[in-house]
């Protein structure tokens, strides 16, 4: 497990310099590599709708000559069917960077696993659904990757006859196979779908798109590349000939050179060890018991009813139920229940709770002004300084210090998770500002919190930020873990604006936790 | 970094990764470099069946449903065939073929690929059933013919594959080298 955790740590900093370089040149919103997930989607759909034209043009009676005409004479055809394959290949980089991603994050366990798995099995499906469309050209390629495959698949018991026997030459080629290979590489999108749907079955508000103006970006540098590199067509396949030398996809064969010398019961093993530590990754990347954080709970005394937290679990772990205890005159009908199964814990319900009764435990709305209280009372913050509330995973990396250029570190789990009462608690207790600095919103680990802290802060979504807060003092930002200079450019431009204003007298008593205690009837009002 | 030299380099990158998409979706790939010629054999026989019956008991009749009872039983495979493969009079190979299935009950596949240096070669191939039929068993059909043999000289080309297999309808071997 040691391995592990080191190979996530080792992963997580390349990462961690990578989305720092692109967040610089492209900017957090159209950064590729926090929307990879999403690109697979879309790029999966423009597979489908260039793999629908070509459909209309492809005979398997005459794969590879029906190939030839769809590139030299079909309108649009070279154009389509490049497009159709190079989305084919960016979608396997696409993945592949997302499932990094998510192993490097350790979001891969839990409640999670079921997202992991069939993730995986999504890619696998994908690179079927390619070996199945190289074979229906019938060109060398689709010669050496149907004999190939087809010399794996004979090991297995299953099969009445040698599938290597169709490729011998003893008769033509059937088009029995060539229809067969047609309907999987239709059918197999249909269960793509199917698995789309389940990989994203355990989030609340998937979202399956990237940005607008990235997707379109890519999809238009993929236009131009199938526009001014087409796709050639390799040698007709020739059973009676050794493959002729022939280009190749190697998102799609890269595994024929490594496979080809090797037994087939060596890389059956291979394969199927490959396949059972990545499915398995959930086990061996789950923390020991006890460091695992434990799920959110409701105290049902302080629940209110209002639904909050059940909107903003990015996880759709909350549901309302019909409160059974503690019912008495003016409680609500209903209280938020949590479904542990389905927890990761990301806390963000603590930060949703205007009476902060939900959360995990010891991350909770009070929970949280006990630790401010703490913490002011430690460093005692000043006029002139500046609290900078910095999510662990993110902000630039700053969280782990306990002060960044002269300000003051209050780390938090999740931007997402933090109470609002907390920034007014700090304010309050006379700090001179308070800079909430988050992972980006793209790359939030629990996908919503940055997005439902600006709401909170400045757009009044429940659990708010105070009127009373002088929100020329608070500053919201993102930066991503490695990008340091940025968290230093928003502290100088804060510390710009707050000195302008004059210093904020610091109140000598007040209980946040009273004043933020809503009473059940002005809840229900 | 200046605003142009980071909205140039922006556009280098995505200009350079979809050119590196489409490189990798294109190099050139030989899976078999050398300048050799194949001989393949393959083919699809139909071995000599032959079952073992025996008479059911009544009791084990009794067990049976009304619609499966019949009073005899029997266990059919097919007979093992030698392959026996000569070029330029060395042996090459010399094995066993069974009957593909789990109780060899179902057809003989045979394939074989072997690489010659290309030029002339003189080929001898034998398939002959192994073994008669054993006391106590009986023929129930007649499939290939106990013993099928080639010989002769063949001009193998560079990188070229000849294929030797078997003829359903001449009942004998045949060579092939994908001229029509």
């Amino acid at each position: 497990m040691a391995i592990v955790a080191s190979a996530q740590r080792g992963t997580r900093r390349i990462l961690a310099g990578a989305d720092a370089w692109m967040n610089r040149l492209y900017g957090w919103r159209f950064n590729p590599l926090y929307h990879s997930g999403a690109l697979v989607v879309a790029l999966l759909l423009v597979v489908l709708v260039t793999g629908i034209y070509l459909l209309f043009f492809y005979r398997i009676g005459a794969p590879f000559a029906s190939v030839a005409r769809i590139t030299d004479q079909v309108w649009l055809g070279r154009w389509i069917r490049g497009l159709h394959r190079y989305a084919s290949d960016a979608a396997v980089v696409a993945a592949l960077v997302h499932a990094l991603r998510l192993f490097a994050q350790g979001r891969s366990w839990g409640p999670r696993t079921l997202a992991w798995v069939s993730g995986l099995v999504l890619l696998f499906t994908v690179f079927i659904c390619g070996w199945t469309g190289y074979v229906m050209v019938w060109d060398v390629q689709g010669e050496v990757l149907a004999r190939a495959g087809a010399r794996l698949l004979d090991v297995l018991p299953i099969f009445s006859e040698p599938i290597s026997r169709t490729f011998v030459g003893e008769r033509p080629i059937p088009g029995a196979f060539f229809f067969l290979n047609l309907f999987a590489h239709i059918a197999i999108p249909i269960g793509l779908g199917l698995v789309v749907w389940l990989h994203v079955s355990r989030v609340a508000r998937p979202a399956l798109l990237p940005s607008r103006k990235l997707m379109w970006g890519v999809i238009g540098l993929l236009v131009a590349l199938s526009l001014f590199w087409p796709v050639a067509m390799g040698p007709p396949a020739d059973l009676f000939r050794l493959p002729a030398p022939a280009p190749f996809d190697w998102f799609y064969a890269f595994w024929v050179p490594l496979a080809r010398p090797l037994s087939t019961g060596f890389v059956w093993a291979v394969t199927l060890a490959v396949a059972a530590a990545t499915l398995l990754a959930p086990l061996w990347t789950r923390p020991a018991r006890a460091a695992r954080p434990p799920a959110s709970w409701v105290d049902e005394r302080l629940c209110t009813g209002c639904e909050q937290c059940y909107q903003d679990c990015p996880y759709d772990a909350i549901e309302m139920v019909e409160r059974t205890e503690n019912v008495k005159a003016g409680a609500s009908a209903t209280v938020a229940r949590v479904d542990a199964g389905a927890c990761v814990s990301c806390g963000i319900c603590a930060g949703s709770c205007a009476p902060m009764g939900v959360g995990p435990p010891g991350r909770t709305g009070r929970d949280q002004l006990s630790r401010v209280q703490a913490f002011v009372a430690a460093r005692r913050p000043g006029a002139k300084d500046v609290v900078i509330v910095g999510c662990d995973r993110g902000a630039g990396g700053i969280a782990a210090g306990e002060s960044f250029h002269g300000a003051l570190v209050y780390p938090v789990s999740c931007a997402g998770s933090l109470h609002t009462s907390v920034i007014e608690y700090l304010l309050r207790a006379g700090a001179g500002g308070v800079l909430v600095v988050s992972c980006p919103a793209r790359d939030c680990w629990n996908r919503e919190g940055p997005k439902w802290l600006e709401q909170r802060v400045y757009h009044k979504r429940e659990a708010e930020l105070r009127e009373r807060v002088d929100r020329r003092r608070v500053r919201l930002a993102h930066a991503a873990v490695g990008e340091t200079g940025g968290v230093v450019a928003e502290l100088e431009a804060f510390r710009a604006l707050l000195a302008e204003l004059e210093a904020a007298p610091r109140e000598a008593e007040f209980d946040v936790v009273r004043e933020c205690d809503t009473a059940p009837e002005e809840a229900a009002r | 970094m200046t605003p142009l030299a980071r909205r140039t380099t922006a556009i280098a990158l995505a200009l350079g990764s979809t050119l590196a998409i489409g490189a990798l979706s294109r190099a050139p790939y030989t899976a078999d470099r050398a300048a050799h010629g194949v001989v393949r054999l393959a083919w699809r026989a139909r071995g000599e069946r032959v079952e073992e019956c025996r008479r059911l008991t009544p009791e084990e009749l009794e067990r049976l449903p009304a619609h499966m009872r019949q009073e005899e039983s029997c266990e059919g495979r097919v007979l093992p065939y030698r392959l026996q493969l000569s070029i330029d009079g060395a042996r090459v190979v010399d094995e066993l073929v069974q009957a593909a299935g789990a109780r060899h009950d179902r057809p003989l596949y045979v394939y074989r690929e072997l690489t010659l240096q290309p030029g002339a070669h003189a080929i001898a191939v034998v398939f002959a059933r192994e073994g008669a039929i054993p006391p106590g068993e009986r023929e129930a059909s007649e499939g290939t013919p106990p013993r099928l043999a080639l010989d002769t000289t063949v001009a193998l080309l560079s990188r070229r594959v000849l294929l030797v297999t078997y003829d359903d309808d001449a009942r004998r071997l045949v060579l092939r080298d994908g001229s029509p």
